[in-house]
């Protein structure tokens, strides 16, 4: 696989070309066969190019809001609605468990994974245990709330606050 | 982006910080499902803009604090 630029998709306002689209997918890929998210190398070595031609095309990524990475620009911090990290948000779903980086995105893991699943996290004003199980796309506690606190054209200001 | 008990949790919560929107998990639940399904297709292809605020509207979610940059 060639991580040569060819032809370009416009995702707001940053380029997405359909080679770094192929690389997103394959991470994505393997982060979900894995459980966790896969290294520079590990990918690089699966379809045969170097890693920093992988850390190039992450970056790319990173700038179009496809995936997220941490600081150093070298490790995935989130591939939405997966996170790398632990988080508060913990989801069993396909035989595992999954971080999300959000309540959003915890039932963001069961639709992205087109499974049943449960979610364990707590109330994030009173700490009381929340577990929430997902079936057929449905909660089974209608009476939750979700509250975004950031209007929706500053999610991506700082998107690990959001 | 978080869950709660009840309005009265996220108003504790906010300590008198702006509120932003909540809505129930249900919907919630509906937006994640439209927002997130095709994440780990092996044919993937970015929403444009438009696209993810056409589902955000098809939940109404319609007013400025939905509008996305």
């Amino acid at each position: 696989m060639s991580l040569t630029p060819t032809f370009a998709i416009e995702v707001r306002s940053i380029a997405m070309d359909d080679v770094d689209i192929e690389l997103r997918n394959v991470t994505y890929q393997m982060f979900v066969r894995a459980g966790h998210a896969p290294t520079a190398e590990t990918i690089a070595t699966a379809i045969g190019v170097p890693a920093d031609d992988v850390l190039q095309g992450w970056a790319r990524l990173h700038d179009a809001h496809a995936l997220v990475l941490h600081a150093d620009g070298r490790e995935i911090r989130m591939a939405n609605p997966f996170s790398a990290v632990p988080t508060a948000y913990r989801v069993h779903a396909a035989d595992r468990w999954w971080y999300a980086n959000c309540a959003w995105d915890a039932l963001g893991i069961c639709a992205a994974l087109h499974c049943d699943g449960t979610i364990e996290t707590s109330c994030a004003d009173c700490g009381d245990s929340i577990t929430v199980a997902v079936r057929d796309e449905r909660p089974d506690d209608a009476s939750l709330l979700f509250h975004c606190l950031v209007p929706a054209n500053q999610w991506w200001d700082d998107i690990v606050f959001t | 982006m978080n869950l709660f008990r009840s309005e009265e949790h996220i108003t504790r919560w906010l300590a008198g910080r702006d509120r932003g929107q909540s809505i129930g998990i249900a919907k919630l639940s509906e937006l994640a499902h439209a927002w997130w399904g095709d994440r780990v297709s092996p044919t993937w292809q970015p929403h444009t803009r438009e696209q993810n605020q056409e589902i955000l509207a098809r939940l109404e979610l319609t007013d400025a604090f939905w509008q996305l940059a």
